[in-house]
């Protein structure tokens, strides 16, 4: 140890290994399928109940639909009130959540092993006998319309329901926010909570990923207990259909009067998460804005300071999902911020990636592996994921291969297919009177005013029923 | 013995740093975690804000590091990293593939033992305008953003170092200096102020010594000024105090904090309890009563800060209806602190049951083992409070629940703070 030289990195050894077991896949009679990890270093079990369609499986103007669905499903079944539901998880020391992405409805209970048995028994009832009651309804319905106030109030929340809107219109489900909208909120009814959930809450829409100290011969009875009668097909999703074709770029502004920063998002509609351009895109936005280290962060934060952080995302689902870079900067720097994405998404797309820069983000996404995959809870995200976008389930066995197969040119390539920067949209929500004037002399493209979210109209009378 | 037994080790260096290794590898991973004892609570008047900007600072490059390469390392290690700074300390933490431990150590032992060298003008007009936009975004842009500003001013006096939060203000952000930084860091960033957890897979004693050889020569510094300002604190506030915001707020909202006793009390894991049994979980009393029963709440939020220094704090809000009058919400949430004179003994056992949940799922990562053990060697030189402290939670009865409610959360014991939305012309 004498000989530390304090002048440069240590020199480490080789990256550990890290194996998958095999994942078992199978169905049970009623048609679930499960997808089993077996592992043994806690006595917890974590499980996924997972249900094809979410928001993407109704139509945009039920928006919200399958969210409350799922927010629904614990208030009350034909043998338990919402409190005795929620009271037996906690007393099991258990957590049971629900909720509805765009692909894929989720029922997700963490639990001890040696409390599997009682806590299935509460999963397998919301799923199975859940009554809707009308008065939980009503306060529900009461609570989600409260949040889409909350949201309007919420620059970051604004700027995310407006980028939505503007890539993908009132047509189609990822225009909206899974949240719903009030006019959506307002319309829905019970009979589309129960019909949806007959068409999405069946054994044949659903998988079981169980992770934890579990093996098959153990979990198969304490399944079949639990879920002793439920059967039925329930109804595929259709597919989406196209989202509209893109716009000639344009900057939506939304005002903000006297906010202190501005919101920005740039991005259009990018591509589906059974892209073969996966592992380039993977890496490519890596560089662009996917680490701390990323080009769009090392700008705009640690050089000029514009923003307490940067960054950009594919966000791959079944059909294609958006492209989205943004930050919230100081107002001043609005349109330089601005001007300073476009010329990043722009370099990275037309200039060869540097070899060292290549490196780095491979180690980034290969190296990083095990620690995504370090709790129970991490594995489940892991599956959960692979199985609502339809990926095998050996895919993390061949990932470290994969994205040290990608070289430069690939990720060139897939730069110049997917950041089609001349048609991304850009949403600006600030302070408009500040903004505008320097945003239009970017000269970008035309600057568009878009409504800020109204406020409720008037105030609901208090809901209130007997109890 | 507990039901829980997480293995630890410890070790001090001569330059007075504790050192603790935990030892556990089902994950090819290794965290290390480095806390501080200094925080915001160590700031002198008109320097608020600045044990948060140094943080950023110590990311900014050390003599044999330059800006940008602490985080480049990392990740192109495969980690993850990052710091944060509360009242009472500030840690800074890696979790890396493991074998990439002497990256960390030898990252981490640079800034301590050779930051200023690095540091210039420059970093510090960055860095100071990355954390004046972090203030934006998390507080200012946000509505209901300067709940936890006048909170603190409510709770604790101006003479005392919880008055001001961490985030400082924009002033004496713009006057911070390099000489603040130098000084800041000759005071506060030395080996005996500092506990380091290495918690995975890792071997022991290869790991000691590599502590020592990276640790080791680093001089130990001084001992700590006394904190500045009047720290002791009378265990109530002494009265109903109050504040009222009307502005750009969507929903009403009220706000109640009260003083409880600070962490290090034996009676903390009591506060703990009881603010579980009143508002963590669907089957909690506000959840129930005001959410579901009254419906006067649309939700319900509960928090006890474990803070050292005179006073800890317990804080509940609940949020209304639009039109809700604020002084209907107030009278059921008070009136909901008064009720827990009844709290039965299942409910104590439910909050119990969810806190201890909550504590045990965080276990399975690395980088919490290692924070907490950091936590509990810093505050109260015993990294093994980790696996006692479920029994100390399970040893909060009925009694002393409702003792402490009666005793703590009233009417001589309240900041009040409420939002209302700001009517349409």
């Amino acid at each position: 140890m004498d000989t530390l030289d304090r002048s440069r990195a240590p020199e480490v050894g080789t990256p550990p290994a890290m194996t998958f077991p095999e994942v078992e896949d199978y169905r049970l009679d009623n048609g679930v399928r499960v997808v089993l990890w077996e592992r043994s270093a806690l006595p917890l079990v974590s499980l996924e109940l997972q249900l094809r369609g979410g928001a993407s499986a109704h139509p945009a103007a039920q928006a919200g639909l399958a969210a409350f669905t799922a927010d629904m499903i614990d208030e009350g079944t034909t043998t338990h009130t919402a409190l005795e539901i929620a009271d037996a998880v906690d007393v099991l020391g258990a957590t049971l959540t629900s909720s509805a992405g765009y692909d894929a409805s989720h029922v997700r209970l963490s639990i001890l092993r040696q409390k599997l048995r009682e806590g299935l028994a509460v999963l397998a009832d919301i799923v199975m006998r859940p009554t809707f009651p009308e008065a939980e309804l009503a306060r529900v319905r009461r609570e989600r319309l409260d949040q889409v106030l909350q949201r309007s109030a919420e620059p970051a929340a604004v700027a995310e329901d407006a980028f939505a809107r503007v890539l993908y219109g009132g047509d189609h489900p990822y225009g909206a926010s899974l949240l719903g909208t009030r006019e959506s909120l307002q319309a829905l009814t019970r009979d589309d909570v129960v019909a949806f959930h007959r068409a999405r809450y069946a054994p044949g829409q659903a998988t079981l990923v169980v992770v934890g100290d579990i093996a098959r011969a153990e979990l198969d009875p304490l399944l079949a207990s639990a879920f002793d009668g439920w059967s039925g097909l329930g109804v595929d999703p259709a597919p989406l259909s196209a989202a509209p074709a893109p716009a000639q770029r344009a900057i939506y502004v939304v005002d903000r009067a006297g906010a202190t920063q501005s919101e920005v998002r740039l991005g259009h509609v990018a591509v589906s998460r059974g892209t073969p351009d996966f592992y380039p895109l993977a890496l490519m936005n890596t560089i662009l804005g996917g680490s701390f280290t990323s080009r769009l962060n090392a700008k705009l934060r640690e050089e000029k300071g514009y923003t307490y952080g940067a960054g950009s995302v594919f966000d791959m689902r079944v059909a294609p999902g958006p492209f989205e870079a943004g930050a919230a900067v100081a107002t001043p720097v609005t349109a330089p911020a601005v001007a300073d994405f476009v010329s990043e998404i722009t370099r990275l797309r037309d200039e060869p990636v540097p070899p060292d820069e290549l490196t780095r983000a491979r180690n980034f996404l290969a190296l990083r592996l095990p620690q995504r995959f370090e709790s129970v809870d991490d594995v489940i995200r892991r599956l959960s994921e692979l199985v609502a976008h339809v990926v095998p389930l050996d895919f993390y066995a061949g990932y470290v291969a994969a994205v040290g197969d990608v070289d430069a040119q690939a990720v060139g390539d897939a730069a110049g297919r997917h950041l089609p920067v001349e048609h991304m949209a850009i949403v600006v929500v600030g302070d408009r009177s500040l903004v505008e004037e320097p945003l239009r002399a970017l000269g970008l493209g035309p600057v568009v005013v878009l409504e800020p979210p109204a406020p409720a109209a008037e105030p609901l009378p208090p809901v209130r029923e007997e109890q | 013995m507990g039901i829980l037994d997480i293995p630890f080790r410890r070790h001090r260096l001569d330059n007075g740093m504790r050192v603790v290794l935990s030892h556990d590898a089902t994950a090819p991973v290794v965290a290390v975690n480095l806390w501080y004892g200094v925080g915001s609570r160590n700031e002198t008047p008109g320097h608020t804000g600045f044990a948060h900007l140094f943080e950023h600072m110590m990311f900014q490059g050390s003599l044999h590091v330059p800006k940008n390469r602490h985080f480049e390392l990392v990740e192109r290690a495969g980690g993850a990293l990052n710091a944060t700074t509360w009242y009472d300390r500030t840690n800074y933490f890696e979790t890396v593939p493991s074998h990439q431990l002497e990256l960390a150590l030898w990252l981490e032992s640079d800034r301590m033992g050779w930051m200023l060298p690095a540091m210039d003008q420059e970093k510090l007009d960055n860095q100071r305008d990355v954390v004046k936009n972090e203030k934006r975004q998390r507080y200012d842009n946000q509505p209901y953003g300067d709940w936890d500003e006048r909170i603190h001013r409510l709770v604790y006096p101006e003479s005392h170092p919880y008055h001001h939060t961490v985030i400082g203000s924009m002033e004496d952000l713009d006057a911070a200096t390099l000489d603040d930084v130098a000084a800041f860091f000759r005071t506060f960033y030395v080996p005996s102020n500092a506990v380091l957890t290495v918690a995975g897979d890792f071997d022991p004693e290869r790991t000691i010594d590599l502590v020592e050889a990276y640790f080791g020569e680093i001089p130990q510094g001084a001992p700590l000024p006394d904190l500045p300002g009047e720290t002791e604190l009378s265990a109530v506030i002494g009265d109903t105090v109050r504040d009222e915001v009307v502005g750009e707020v969507p929903l009403p909202r009220v706000i109640v904090a009260m003083r409880i006793p600070p962490y290090s009390s034996d009676d903390f894991a009591v506060a703990e309890v009881t603010q579980a049994v009143l508002g963590t979980g669907r089957a909690s009393r506000l959840y129930r009563r005001l959410v579901r029963e009254k419906r006067v709440a649309k939700d319900v939020v509960t928090f006890a800060f474990p803070l050292l220094t005179g006073a800890g704090m317990l804080l509940s809000w609940i949020t209304g209806y639009p039109g809700s009058r604020p002084e209907d919400l107030e009278v059921a949430l008070t009136g909901e602190l008064e009720a827990l004179g009844d709290t039965a003994a299942e409910e104590v056992e439910r909050a119990i049951a969810v806190t201890e949940t909550d504590l045990v799922r965080s276990l399975e990562h690395a980088g919490e083992r290692a924070d907490l053990m950091s936590m509990f060697e810093l505050y109260f030189d015993d990294p093994g409070r980790l696996n006692t402290e479920i029994d100390r939670l399970r040893a909060v009865t009925p009694d002393e629940v409702r003792s402490f409610a009666a005793g703590r959360l009233g009417p001589d014991n309240r900041a009040i703070l409420t939002y209302v939305p700001e009517q349409e012309p």
